[in-house]
């Protein structure tokens, strides 16, 4: 299919205009000479402008609609340094560019393991076996079948800010905290699907396992999974993107993200963890004293601001100045988002601005008349159970600088008197 | 069609070799599973993209260094201008022995020790290659029989094609809703391959230190180095011993894993990178015990671990794994009012800055300077 919209479209289609414009001019150059004056005032507003005479584009110049080709810049980004290989690697949501709490599919980070497994969902089964009553397999269809919720659930991963712990190490909140991403998911609730097979009063854990080549598997508690667990096959309203787990992923919401099984395959019931790659060798967070903590499922409360940020510097000057970010918790909602413009000498609380959903993205706000001089800019969320996002030396104090997981520090953005913002940490 | 269909290859090339009985000769069969050593870092036929190494289509008659979009050492930039094609007599000299011939190439791949699996595998890699030096005299004299061959092999049945579900007895769920349909034995075997600590699910079997020597040294050590030190970022898997209080842990089987199974489960279910599944549950036992011997928790090459003597082998660092405790951490506790005015005595000074350290993508610093997150 030809695709109009890409780049070489852009162009044909702008060289056939610069060519029909050049025929224009000859014209508008005799029109005046003959003692027309020049209006004056933008341009862009007292000369007509391309896009307002010629036509567009007609429907189904892309059947599926992209972005427009003036925000290509907006992408997901890895860090070729932090893993061995693509297939096994994280890229990054790009924050600093978003708004709202929603973040569109293409731009969801990717964590793989052993790449992006392509299934077509008539060849994908659903197992469930272990100590249940009946093992049962579904098919998509079968799945299709049972009563869905909708949902709005952050994802994290437990190694979001990972790279921080000895000290602002990355220039941008797409790389400090875009391991994390929210979207509307479609499925069926995990408990439907466990009380169709019915679990033995002996069942206490349950594993999850994923179709693709690394065969991801994690633990989890059953009572988590009776609770508010979702097997979805949608997010945003769309089937879910092959790099997240096409056909049928794992919800566990406010949990770290490893557990989110994706391209979902089999769920087994037995009455103690596995003990898998995983849940042992990695995403176990590493104390000062050498022991390790496991299990450590729930992600914190946290909040970054996203603009002004590395990636997003402030151009325009003094003067009204919008601080914009996102606050986290995966205990439920944010009740309040805190912001200093000094280092944390003096807080206001933020505005929180629109939906306030339980283990779901927030966004605040805090618009300010900046008067030119440096900022020192810090956000801290406290969430609905109460508990306060700490301070990065905060977290060091009690587990040391080798804990990779579970960073949820107040991250600092120094914005000098050009507006160039930088990663930094504070006294 | 995404992936190279292998019932058509494999007819292709079968043809082809009977055409061509002279030819010193791999079997492009065979070739296909020597090429499971490889495909952990290349990839060849349909679609087929640069991964570890570069993409292996029409590797015959490429000339060294010459992919388009992959970045080669130096040394195989070098031999390529100074005219090496690759061709029947390069690759076998450089797959018997790749850093004998190309001084300097990153390929850490030690080499393939026998004539024949380098015949094979070249045999195989030639079906995916249209130039002259990819064809011998007598296959050239097959070509025109060869170039029917795969419209009759895109219609001959796949041999090892799944039985089909309406042929299985189908038992319905006796759940609420009355979804799905009870899995059977064999489904629930297949899948369920998990392996508990204390032993439970693992299969009958048994293998030796000085067995898994040679299956480690062709499926692991390309990735994880020859004693477990581990190539380029790939996971260490051997050493680190008390390192975990320092700047740099290294968690290894040896001085972090807490538990053996999870070597067992993993390598079962996930490796050869790139191959999975692959192994006899024999091959993982011995793998499993080699191990266990670069991480001197056995000694003796004769060790043998089993199904029988798993449980009995325990880690060293399984004892320091505790349950989560951030409730209990003092920043957590319970009525904290955050401070709002006055917070800091003084001016709040800047301790640490990220230009400094320079490692953000496309900042230009030194990318070996961070740590890794996996």
């Amino acid at each position: 299919m030809v695709d109009q919209t890409g780049p070489g479209g852009a162009r044909h289609a702008a060289s056939r205009r610069n060519f029909l414009k050049a025929g224009l001019l000859g014209g508008a150059a005799a029109a005046a000479s003959a003692g027309m004056a020049r209006a004056a005032g933008d341009p862009l507003i007292t000369e007509v402008q391309d896009w307002n005479r010629y036509l567009g584009d007609g429907v189904d110049a892309a059947p599926y609609g992209k972005p427009s080709e003036f925000e290509a810049h907006v992408v997901r980004r890895d860090v070729p340094w932090l893993t061995s290989d693509p297939v096994s690697s994280i890229n990054f949501t790009p924050l600093h560019e978003l708004d709202g709490i929603i973040t569109p599919n293409g731009l969801c980070f990717e964590r793989h393991h052993g790449g992006t497994a392509i299934i077509n969902p008539a060849d994908h089964r659903l197992m469930i076996n272990g100590l249940v009553d009946t093992p049962l397999v579904f098919t998509m269809e079968d799945l299709k079948r049972f009563p869905r919720e909708n949902r709005v659930y952050f994802l994290e991963c437990a190694a979001n800010g990972g790279m921080e712990w000895k000290g602002s190490q990355l220039n941008g909140c797409q790389f400090t905290h875009g391991m994390i991403h929210c979207v509307v998911y479609t499925g069926v609730p995990l408990r439907y699907l466990l009380e169709e097979a019915g679990v033995k009063t002996s069942g206490k854990w349950l594993l999850a396992e994923g179709a693709d080549a690394s065969a991801m598997t994690r633990s989890i508690p059953i009572e988590k999974a009776l609770d508010d667990c979702l097997v979805a096959f949608k997010m945003n309203g769309e089937a879910l993107r092959a790099e997240q787990g096409y056909p049928l992923r794992l919800c566990v919401p406010g949990w770290e993200g490893n557990m989110w099984v994706k391209w979902l395959r089999r769920l087994e019931v037995g009455d103690a963890p596995w003990a898998q790659r995983e849940e042992t060798s990695k995403y176990t967070d590493l104390l000062a004293d050498g022991k390790a903590r496991r299990h450590t499922f729930v992600m914190d409360v946290k909040s970054v601001i996203t603009s002004p940020s590395p990636q997003a510097p402030v151009t325009h000057g003094k003067g009204p100045l919008v601080i914009s970010g996102l606050a986290w918790s995966g205990n439920g909602t944010i009740s309040r988002v805190d912001v200093t413009i000094d280092g944390g000498r003096n807080w206001q609380p933020a505005r929180i601005d629109g939906p306030s959903l339980s283990k779901a993205l927030h966004r605040f706000y805090l618009d300010i008349n900046w008067d030119g001089s440096e900022l020192l800019l810090q956000s801290r969320a406290i969430d609905d159970q109460g508990l306060v996002q700490p301070t990065k030396d905060a977290l060091r104090a009690v587990r040391g600088g080798n804990s990779i997981y579970h960073n949820n520090g107040i991250q600092t953005w120094h914005v000098n008197t050009d507006g160039v913002v930088e990663n930094v940490e504070v006294s | 069609m995404l992936k190279f269909p292998k019932s058509a290859a494999v007819a292709v090339l079968g043809l082809t070799v009977l055409a061509t009985p002279a030819w010193a000769d791999g079997d492009a069969g065979a070739g296909e599973k020597v090429f499971k050593k490889c495909s952990a870092c290349h990839a060849v036929g349909d679609g087929a993209k640069h991964k570890v190494g570069p993409e292996l289509n029409d590797v015959f008659g490429r000339t060294a260094g010459g992919a388009e979009g992959y970045k080669y050492s130096s040394a195989m930039v070098a031999a390529g201008e100074g005219g090496m094609v690759w061709d029947d007599t390069t690759l076998t000299g450089y797959l018997a022995n790749p850093k004998g011939m190309i001084k300097g190439t990153k390929m850490a791949f030690a080499g393939l020790k026998k004539d024949d699996e380098i015949a094979d595998v070249l045999a195989y890699l030639r079906s995916f290659s249209q130039s002259e030096a990819a064809v011998t005299p007598a296959a050239a004299a097959a070509a025109v029989e060869t170039e029917v061959a795969p419209v009759e092999a895109a219609a001959a049945p796949v041999a090892d094609q799944a039985v089909p579900a309406e042929a299985m007895i189908v038992e319905k769920s006796q759940g609420a809703f009355g979804l799905g349909r009870v899995a059977t034995p064999d489904e629930v075997a297949a899948w369920d391959i998990d392996i508990r600590p204390d032993g439970t699910g693992l299969p009958p079997g048994r293998g030796t230190v000085a067995e898994g020597d040679p299956i480690y040294a062709e499926n692991c050590a390309v990735c994880h180095g020859d004693f477990g030190e581990g190539a380029g970022r790939w996971p260490v898997l051997a050493g680190g011993h008390d390192t975990l209080l320092k700047e740099r842990p290294e968690k290894t089987i040896g001085s972090y894993w807490p538990y053996l199974s999870t070597v067992f489960d993993y390598v079962r279910r996930a490796m050869p990178f790139g191959n999975a599944r692959s192994l006899s549950d024999d091959d993982v036992y011995a793998l499993t015990a080699y191990l266990l011997y670069l991480n001197d928790i056995v000694t003796e090459e004769d060790f043998e671990l089993s199904n029988e003597n798993f449980a009995s082998i325990r880690l060293p660092n399984e004892a320091n794994f505790i349950e989560d405790g951030r409730p209990d951490e003092p920043h957590y506790a319970k009525g904290l009012e955050p401070c709002m005015t006055d917070c800091k005595p003084g001016p709040v000074e800047i301790t640490a800055r990220a230009q400094i350290i320079d490692v953000t993508p496309d900042g230009g610093g030194d990318e070996n300077a961070g740590g890794g997150i996996d």
